[in-house]
């Protein structure tokens, strides 16, 4: 595949790609972002490749890079006066088509914007992506109990806001 | 009294032993637990339903590029693909979802020289074998503890009619329906003992959601996947 000899490490977040991806996606709510935080994050990854330890898991060092970079993102908008969709409505230029982005959005796109980031990314991790509680936690650097209780909420705030919609 | 956050560990498969027992036998007696359980099922798989694709969809050549997989002058930076938000041309190879499949067919091939190996290739398809055709072949889900070495995920009926099975072993993940007396494995996935994936659960949201494609009608429940052992697997004309 390609000209080049792939080194193991590219090799491997090669493979683990469409499940980074999977999980940019469902933190970042729209394709392009995504696709852009996906690359922030492998960029990233490829700078501090020493600080990745061989034998341990590269999909969790780089679920939590791309976590990171995506926190990075939000301040770096906000900084900017960027704000999100929702709030965004008619207030600046270009508001206009964000506010038809916002409406084409798919019901789970929605609900998933509308809830809290640290609820959210339990939810990634652990329903979309699969991952244990523990795996999870470790991840986000967080106890399990906190881990379990945004779970729940999480899952009550998505489910009141699909069933509504 | 069973509350939301132990049934919510309970349908992520993070109870184990004697609290997961209390659970299933609050579930026997308790038709509203049911419905909560049921509720919080369609919530993941609405959300595999949703973001499962993506990880089978073409990855832009901008991030195969840095990986070293594409051609690099083809890569717009990043500030530049924000500038221009067109589709990004990419050559018919380039399908990653396809490589990732190869691979897994490549990692599981090359296991493949022990016989004691879980799966082996027959007339080119990949087959169970050993422990976990025997698995596939008479294992009942309702009847696996959390030590059982070969868990089976959900059973069910595909559109042709065939009995398919989703399973998670130390080796190997994945899907496989029988045909012709054997299991074909369509689709696998990293096993529990793998140290970069470790997905515990046959239910991984991919295999999960093929498994999703597939079925004809719901999925069998005890009683049905007795009968299916039973009567040998001729499971067709059950969803009708």
């Amino acid at each position: 595949m390609g000209d080049c000899r792939l080194q193991a490490f590219e090799r491997e977040l090669l493979t683990l790609l469409p499940r980074l991806r999977r999980f940019a996606r469902s933190l970042a709510r729209d394709a392009a972002d995504a696709d852009d935080l996906c690359q922030a994050a492998l960029e990233r990854a490829l700078k501090a490749r020493e600080q990745w330890q061989p034998g341990t898991r590269l999909d969790a060092w780089m679920y939590r890079i791309i976590r990171n970079s995506w926190i990075d993102e939000i301040r770096a908008r906000t900084r900017r006066g960027q704000t999100f969709l929702a709030e965004e409505a008619g207030a600046c230029v270009g508001a206009e088509s964000d506010a038809d982005t916002w409406m084409e959005l798919h019901d789970v796109d929605r609900a998933m914007a509308e809830i809290p980031a640290e609820q959210r990314e339990v939810i990634a991790l652990v329903l979309v992506e699969g991952l244990a509680y523990r795996e999870a936690a470790e991840i986000l650097e967080i106890p399990i109990g906190t881990l379990t209780s945004r779970l729940t909420r999480g899952r009550q705030a998505l489910a009141r806001r699909l069933e509504a919609a | 009294m069973i509350d939301e956050e132990k049934l919510m560990a309970f349908a992520d498969g993070e109870l184990h032993g004697a609290e997961r027992a209390a659970v299933e036998q609050a579930l026997e007696t308790d038709a509203a637990l049911r419905g909560r359980l049921e509720a919080q099922r369609r919530l993941r798989a609405t959300l595999s339903g949703h973001y499962g694709p993506v990880a089978g969809e073409e990855v832009p050549e901008r991030l195969l590029a840095l990986l070293g997989a594409a051609k690099p002058e083809n890569v717009p930076s990043l500030s530049a693909a924000r500038e221009r938000r067109k589709p990004i041309r990419r050559p018919a190879w380039r399908n990653l979802g396809a490589i990732a499949a190869t691979l897994a067919v490549g990692i599981v091939a090359g296991q493949l020289v022990p016989s004691s190996a879980p799966i082996g290739v027959e007339d080119g398809r990949l087959v169970a074998q050993g422990e976990l055709a025997a698995a596939l072949e008479t294992q009942l889900a309702s009847a696996q503890t959390p030590e059982t070495a070969t868990r089976i995920g959900i059973t069910f009926a595909d559109r042709q009619g065939r009995a398919c099975r989703t399973f998670d072993a130390a080796a190997a993940s994945g899907l496989a329906c029988r045909e012709d007396g054997t299991w074909s494995v369509l689709m696998t996935g990293p096993g529990r003992n793998a140290a970069a994936t470790e997905y515990r659960q046959a239910g991984s949201p991919l295999v999960l959601q093929a498994a999703q494609e597939m079925m004809a009608g719901e999925p069998l429940d005890a009683a049905g996947e007795r009968a299916a052992i039973d009567a040998g697997w001729k499971i067709s004309g059950s969803t009708d």
